[in-house]
């Protein structure tokens, strides 16, 4: 096997060490690309995420509004049973 | 091998693959045989011996899958073949580079290990299509699995019935009768290997993390998602009292 002469050699070792290169510069273009699809997502999420917090829950106006109405409730029933034994006093 | 600081590896890795190409350029001799164009063999050999051994832990990787059942072997499995395939691929170019130069022919067809080369890289091109081709996750992982750990064992077989064919054109440098690598030219060669080998750990470490994001990100989204469902369809149609609770 003869020995190429260094200027003709030269040009594909240099070849190969710029294509292993090339390749793994368009490996790292890909993983940077994905790397930004992922970004983009996790701000979407983080959106979605603050408008959650900056609203308020729906279910708490709901559950205090049933807790005012249990509480009338309860204070009506008090009401009308005291009226119920003072009526039984009343009648013999 | 486990890198906690996610810094250490990569600059590891970029150390000594910088140390490796210089000593290829400023420390090696050059070949008495070839001359200079057998520097190709510092980036050659090393990228193929990783992308093999990378098949085979893909292979041991599958079987702990099959093994536990454990989603993460079957990720690690995957991430494995991913990147070996992709140092097939620089395996293939700087070595059809090197036999343009030497043989005057980018592939020599009748050559045992080129073809048994690019038989085991065009298995493993089959390995996505087969993946992809399953809907269902569980099936898909176990299939994969199972594919990694047939494949992974035809590579070990592959090489042993390539070095017991007889060749005439590609060179045996470790070969014991053939006097083989100067201590200089083995120090380099070891040095370009083991820049390899971490530039393989690197990488798919880079890409098991990518995944492991996105994997994150997704349940966050469904997550989110159905919970802005929940909420929006308690806005439409709220919960209709009973009779009794109307007070």
């Amino acid at each position: 096997m003869p020995a190429l002469p260094l200027d003709e050699a030269g040009k594909y070792v240099a070849g190969a060490y710029v294509a292993f290169l090339a390749l793994l510069l368009l490996y790292v273009a890909i993983m940077a690309a994905r790397i930004q699809r992922i970004d983009r997502e996790l701000a979407e999420l983080a959106e979605i995420a603050e408008k959650r917090i900056d609203r308020p829950a729906p279910d708490s106006a709901g559950a205090d509004a049933g807790a005012e109405e249990n509480a009338r409730g309860e204070a009506e029933g008090k009401v009308f049973e005291r009226e119920r034994s003072s009526r039984q006093e009343v009648i013999p | 091998m486990s890198f906690n600081a996610p810094r250490i590896l990569p600059a590891l890795t970029v150390l000594t693959l910088t140390a490796g190409f210089a000593l290829v350029f400023f420390f090696a001799p050059n070949d008495a045989d070839q001359g200079f164009i057998q520097k190709i063999f510092y980036l050659h050999v090393p990228i193929a011996i990783c992308a093999l051994v990378g098949f085979i832990v893909a292979a041991f990787q599958a079987i702990m899958h099959l093994r536990t059942g454990e989603s993460s072997w079957d990720v690690r499995s995957y991430v494995s073949i991913h990147i070996s395939v992709i140092f097939g691929v620089a395996v293939l170019i700087t070595g059809s580079i090197w036999a343009r130069a030497s043989w005057g022919k980018w592939f020599v067809w009748d050559e045992p290990t080129l073809v048994s080369f690019l038989i085991v890289f065009l298995l493993y091109c089959t390995y996505y299509p087969l993946r992809y081709a399953i809907e269902d996750r569980e099936r898909q992982a176990r299939y994969a699995s199972v594919f990694a750990v047939t494949a992974g064992a035809f590579v070990p077989l592959n090489f042993i019935a390539v070095r017991l064919a007889e060749s005439l054109v590609h060179p045996r440098v470790f070969a014991t009768a053939e006097g083989g690598l100067t201590p200089k030219m083995t120090v380099t060669f070891l040095v370009c290997l083991a820049g390899m080998a971490l530039l393989w750990l690197t990488l798919a470490r880079f890409e098991l993390a990518a995944k492991s994001t996105r994997a994150r990100l997704g349940r966050l989204r469904r997550a989110l998602e159905g919970d802005e469902v929940a909420v929006g369809a308690s806005r439409i149609a709220p919960v209709p009292r009973q009779a009794g609770e109307a007070g």
